[in-house]
């Protein structure tokens, strides 16, 4: 599994890049990540994932949990987001199909 | 005098370490200012270390210091500008750092009763008679026995802030829910409860410096696993089991966990592999020899059922410590060396 080598946030874009290991370079708007929180909060319990749009989501900060994913901060006090290394991949190998998902709402 | 768009068009002929893409395409070059001669370079804050960036600060110095007309280059570190709002952390690093702590070994399996706590007391003693410097958190709080098989009555002192000094015994520093407990309290906690303690264990305790702290964890794939698994980043783990099919199918399940959260695995300790009669020397296999192989992990060690092992547990005095010559202390000291070969210790 391939692990984040650098982790940047770009506030003024909204945007995080995260550069992998195997130099992959992954790009992700805050509302895309905030959007596909992986959290139960967000989720529920039904096995499935769906965009859950957020408003202009502000990023406050990124901690890492152990060593297999990240857990960003929210502006609007919103943690409970645990992104596994392994769902960063997908959220950026899909990220065609996933925004249209997204814009399909 | 060189424009910004100058200054980060040359930028991005610099490449982050290890990566094609350059610095400006990762967006670790925030700010630029050019007053006069001078231009100040802003990183932004990120998970880069501070080594890196200032191996990077070097590049981008010397790379602006050759344009025409360019007087003085400063680099600033985007994570301590002053007069800036405090930037929070972007950490790639983990939630509980152990200051002055090396390698993190848990030792697990999905089984209780397999002899999580006997490996973790005789390894942590083997890493000792190695020359490592050595830590025991026993993170059993529902059924502490390092204590017990350590021979520690002691209660850790406090120090300053709420924190804790680990009990010194053997040359290992200890910390155990059982230093808190008295032996007839049973531990009804619920999870929340279960986490808090362990995050008190890493947080709050004075480790010191140790080259490894070996974590004794509790049985199965709880609270108290996840939660070390989350908070700190786990060097390796170390699973053991005993041979037989039913513990292995719990055991099973401890691997993908660990699998899961991106613990590498050293390998597995097959205990109570057979019995060899006092009496008549026959070697008898009870739970069926060499059943850990299945699960597919390198077998650092078989350790039989011994009385010396079970004695040494019960009278606080370890095998390894007792008899280090022993047949079983070898095993123990053979887990160590792989698991110093596998997790080399860091240099303070």
């Amino acid at each position: 599994m391939p692990h984040p080598a650098l982790i940047v946030p770009i506030m003024e874009e909204k945007s995080l890049r995260i550069l992998w290991d195997d130099d992959l370079l992954s790009e992700y708007s805050f509302t895309y990540l905030r959007g596909w929180c992986p959290c139960a909060v967000c989720q529920g319990h039904g096995g499935t994932r769906n965009f859950i749009p957020v408003a202009n989501p502000q990023l406050e900060s990124i901690s890492a949990v152990g060593n297999y994913a990240i857990s960003p901060r929210w502006a609007d006090g919103h943690e409970t987001g645990i992104y596994t290394f392994e769902y960063l991949r997908t959220l950026s190998e899909q990220y065609a199909t996933l925004s249209q998902e997204q814009a399909k709402g | 005098m060189p424009s910004e768009q100058e200054v980060r068009t040359h930028l991005g002929k610099i490449a982050y370490p290890g990566s094609r893409h350059d610095i400006v395409s990762l967006g670790l070059i925030g700010e630029i200012g050019v007053q006069g001669s001078d231009v100040v370079v802003h990183f932004r804050p990120s998970s880069a270390s501070d080594q890196v960036l200032q191996n990077l600060g070097g590049k981008i110095s010397a790379a602006l210091s050759a344009l025409p007309g360019v007087g003085q280059v400063v680099v600033h570190d985007g994570r301590r500008r002053a007069g800036d709002a405090p930037q929070k952390a972007v950490a790639a690093q983990a939630k509980t750092p152990l200051p002055g702590v090396g390698k993190v070994i848990a030792v697990a399996s999905g089984k209780g009763g397999v002899g999580k706590s006997t490996v973790s007391v005789n390894l942590a003693l083997a890493l000792k008679a190695l020359g490592n410097r050595v830590g025991l958190l026993d993170a059993d709080v529902y059924g502490p026995s390092v204590p017990l098989m350590m021979g520690s009555e002691a209660t850790p002192r406090a120090g300053e802030d709420k924190k804790l000094y680990p009990v010194e015994k053997y040359g290992i520093s200890l910390i155990s829910m059982g230093f808190f407990l008295d032996d007839q309290s049973p531990v009804i906690w619920r999870g929340p409860i279960v986490m808090g303690i362990i995050r008190q264990f890493l947080r709050d305790v004075l480790w010191g410096e140790l080259d490894y702290l070996v974590v004794d964890l509790p049985p199965g794939t709880g609270d108290a696993v996840l939660t070390l698994a989350q908070e700190i980043p786990l060097n390796g783990g170390v699973i053991v089991s005993t041979p037989q099919d039913v513990a292995l199918l719990d055991v099973n399940r401890g691997i993908a966990m660990f699998k899961q959260v991106n613990v590498p695995i050293f390998g597995i300790v097959e205990n109570m592999s057979y019995y060899l009669c006092p009496h008549c020397g026959e070697r008898e296999e009870i739970f069926g020899h060499g059943g850990v192989k299945k699960t597919g992990l390198e077998v650092l060690g078989e350790i039989p059922i011994v009385e010396e092992i079970r004695t040494g547990g019960d009278e606080g005095k370890p095998i390894v410590l007792q008899s280090p010559d022993h047949a079983v202390s070898r095993v123990f000291h053979a887990i160590a060396n792989r698991v110093m070969q596998a997790s080399p210790k860091t240099l303070h």
